[in-house]
């Protein structure tokens, strides 16, 4: 029975050291010379987050002043809610990469700064930075946040298969007509007319009804997609949000679409695999499709379909880096230093490179490695002219919501429901708003 | 005939375990595929080659190894701390008689409808309060004890028979000897069962982790492996290494530690 006892003792010991031993805080260090250290979270791991960390060390390297701790926060929407205790307990970081549908929270948090603040105390020329990047973070004319990730989505479509099936591969459909029949023509039965490969693939991805919404130049909240004025209210449930649910559903009911659900990572192992002829997905992802496929077939880039005659364009999706608010000058400065840092030619360049999105700025394009690059990757030209064909307007701003995750995920909902039968686009459509109104008019009065 | 109809139960729990094990097996062979191999289709199972690549590419994009250090440490101090505290509470709850015990257990059962979502903002802030964040102690007080751990126990000590009990204080034995040399060694399942449930639920944590650290020395598994995604594609190979080197110390250890376990239910079942 000794060795019972022994063994009770020393667990209970293990235990109370676990649990003393491991104390003691962080020491204040009086060091004079030490660097003002600033403080940034980062939000998108894998690949993007080594060409995040590469940059941030590339920044430690190039000077003394300052040094910044890259700290990862789990998703957006983990650091999002990290962020909302922060700010009480008043440990909120400098700079935060938070994404694009996060922007409405973050102005109403009410503990970010500008960055337009610095832009005008630093004098920087903003005309050398793309027009639809900054148009995005904009918001009553202040620039919030430094554009950082950026993409946009576009058509990827298998060159061999259009040649097989008799399609001009130099000239890919652009209508939503156009899309629809050339996936009809797209389309492979076996003999017993079962579809054995559809023409298209879209996974069901709520950015991208909202990017079909702009390219009709449509709003996708009221108050102008709540640009004007805060939106009080939904303004999807309209002829345009029928238009694309119609269309989508057209295709899946002929068979010439496949619905193989939310996730954009199977729909781009689908066209990998040559499972399908055509897939929408970001311009992010161009590089790994071309290294997916892997000269199996030749890949092809299009603008987003849209209905005949529409006169809108993308908007841009992503992150940014936005400044919290709570710092002493110095530090505020400091992070300023950091973001200007990041969105610099070179930076941008290698950002772009490496991960695919866009460069913040236009200069980037200038740097010659980026220049090979590109000639590696024609079909980025595609991205990059769709986002310049792209009117600045309301629609292609894109909506500001306080509640666009819980929006986006009701409007996931709405697409099912539409291409598994159990609703017609307009009552989808109709129950949605219902249902992302009520939060809006919650969230509008929790916020004020 | 003896011989077929063994080499008949051993081909069917053959395929039954096979059946079992190939979402692991498949991930195994996953991770260590090429890039291009793990988004092809057909989806192919056997690498042309053995493909490290992807376990490099895991470890540089996440320092996993720290992070496995410190879920295991975190993981043993709330296994030890749960078992200590749900023991001694299942004692007084199965043994001592004392006035409003059962409206006391009841109590204590009624937090398990608590949804730990709900404290994690008040323990956040006690964490906060005490400095304790980026510290072990932060990441394992909150868990120390639970309603949970305590009804398991209990419920096993109620099954040791009353007469045990009067004898052992006939004898003289006070409270803390019978616990110690008779309920613990008794209920040795039970309390396996506890800390295997405890320290798999502790090194599964995500949420609170992410809250209560700020630095990648002090993180665990779990953030590691959200390092290894990004949102708008999926590297299945260096996710897959990522898992296979987060799993195996967990998976190791329990296969060390069933041994122990099947032993301790044998035992219990043939001396109680």
């Amino acid at each position: 029975m000794n060795w019972k006892k022994t063994l009770c003792l020393v667990v209970m010991v293990l235990f109370v050291v676990g649990a003393v031993g491991c104390g003691g805080g962080e020491k204040p260090k009086t060091d004079e010379k030490k660097p003002i250290k600033v403080v940034f979270w980062y939000s998108v791991g894998g690949k993007v987050s080594e060409s995040t960390k590469a940059l941030v060390d590339r920044f430690n390297a190039s000077q003394k002043e300052i040094f910044v701790e890259a700290i990862f926060q789990g998703s957006y929407d983990d650091a999002i809610n990290k962020l909302k205790q922060s700010i009480v307990s008043k440990a909120a970081p400098h700079v935060m990469q938070v994404y694009d549908i996060g922007s409405r929270f973050m102005i109403d948090s009410k503990a970010v700064v500008p960055v337009q603040k610095w832009i005008d105390a630093d004098k920087v020329d903003l005309k050398v930075y793309e027009p639809n990047l900054l148009a995005y973070y904009t918001v009553d004319n202040k620039l919030y946040s430094m554009p950082f990730n950026t993409s946009t989505p576009i058509l990827y479509y298998n060159k061999n298969m259009f040649k097989e099936a008799g399609l001009d591969a130099a000239n890919p459909p652009k209508t939503f007509d156009e899309v629809a029949a050339a996936a009809r023509k797209l389309t492979v039965k076996d003999a017993s007319g079962k579809v054995t490969r559809p023409g298209i693939t879209i996974a069901i991805y709520g950015w991208f009804f909202e990017q079909l919404m702009a390219v009709q130049n449509a709003y996708y909240a009221n108050n102008d997609n709540g640009r004007s004025a805060a939106a009080t209210a939904t303004a999807f449930n309209s002829p345009e949000g029928e238009k694309i649910l119609t269309w989508w559903n057209g295709m899946v009911k002929e068979g010439t679409a496949a619905n193989i659900g939310r996730k954009t990572a199977d729909t781009q192992k689908a066209f990998i695999g040559g499972q399908t002829a055509m897939t929408i997905d970001s311009t992010g992802v161009l590089g790994d499709i071309v290294t997916g496929v892997g000269g199996k077939f030749e890949v092809g880039t299009a603008f987003m379909p849209r209905p005949e005659g529409s006169k809108g364009g993308v908007i841009i999706g992503g992150g940014s880096l936005w400044m919290l608010s709570g710092h002493p000058d110095a530090e505020e400065k400091a992070a300023w230093t950091f973001i200007k840092f990041m969105s610099d030619a070179k930076q941008q360049a290698y950002w772009h490179i490496n991960t695919g999105y866009f460069p913040v700025t236009m200069k980037a394009y200038d740097e010659a490695d980026l220049k090979a690059h590109h000639e590696k990757y024609p079909q980025f030209k595609v991205a990059v002219d769709q986002l310049h064909s792209t009117p600045i307007t309301k629609a292609t701003q894109g909506a500001l919501l306080g509640v666009f995750t819980q929006s986006r995920q009701e409007i996931e909902t709405a697409i099912e429901q539409v291409l598994n039968n159990q609703a017609s686009p307009k009552e989808a459509l109709t129950k949605t708003a219902g249902i992302v109104d009520a939060a809006i008019t919650r969230y509008n009065q929790t916020a004020k | 005939m003896r011989k077929l109809v063994t080499a008949g139960q051993y081909l069917i729990l053959a395929l039954a375990s096979l059946i079992l094990l190939f979402p692991v097996l498949y991930a195994v062979l996953v991770s260590v595929q090429s890039a291009s191999e793990s988004v092809s289709y057909p989806p192919v199972f056997l690498p042309s080659q053995i493909n490290w690549q992807s376990y490099v590419k895991a470890m540089e994009t996440a320092p996993i190894f720290r992070f496995i250090f410190n879920s295991f440490v975190v993981s043993a101090i709330v296994t030890v701390g749960q078992l200590i505290t749900a023991s001694l509470a299942a004692y007084a709850f199965s043994f001592l008689t004392f006035p409003g015990r059962n409206a006391i257990f009841y109590v204590f059962l009624s937090t398990m409808m608590i949804p730990w979502e709900v404290t994690i903002i008040p323990n956040y802030f006690t964490i906060r309060e005490l400095n304790w964040l980026d510290t072990y102690q932060g990441l394992a007080v909150p868990f120390l004890a639970s309603a949970f751990g305590t009804f398991l126990l209990r419920q096993a000590f109620m099954t040791l028979p009353k007469e045990l009990y009067d004898a052992a204080r006939i004898d003289g034995c006070g409270h803390f000897r019978f616990f110690l040399t008779m309920v613990l060694p008794l209920s040795r399942p039970a309390l396996g069962t506890l800390a295997v449930y405890s320290f798999l639920m502790t090194y599964n944590q995500y949420l609170w982790p992410l809250l209560v650290t700020n630095k990648d020395t002090m993180r665990t598994v779990q953030i590691g492996l959200a390092m290894l995604q990004w949102d708008q594609a999926a590297a299945w190979n260096s996710i897959m290494a990522g898992v296979m080197l987060v799993s195996a110390p967990a998976a190791l250890l329990l296969i060390a530690g069933q041994k122990q376990l099947v032993r301790g239910l044998t035992a219990g079942a043939l001396k109680g």
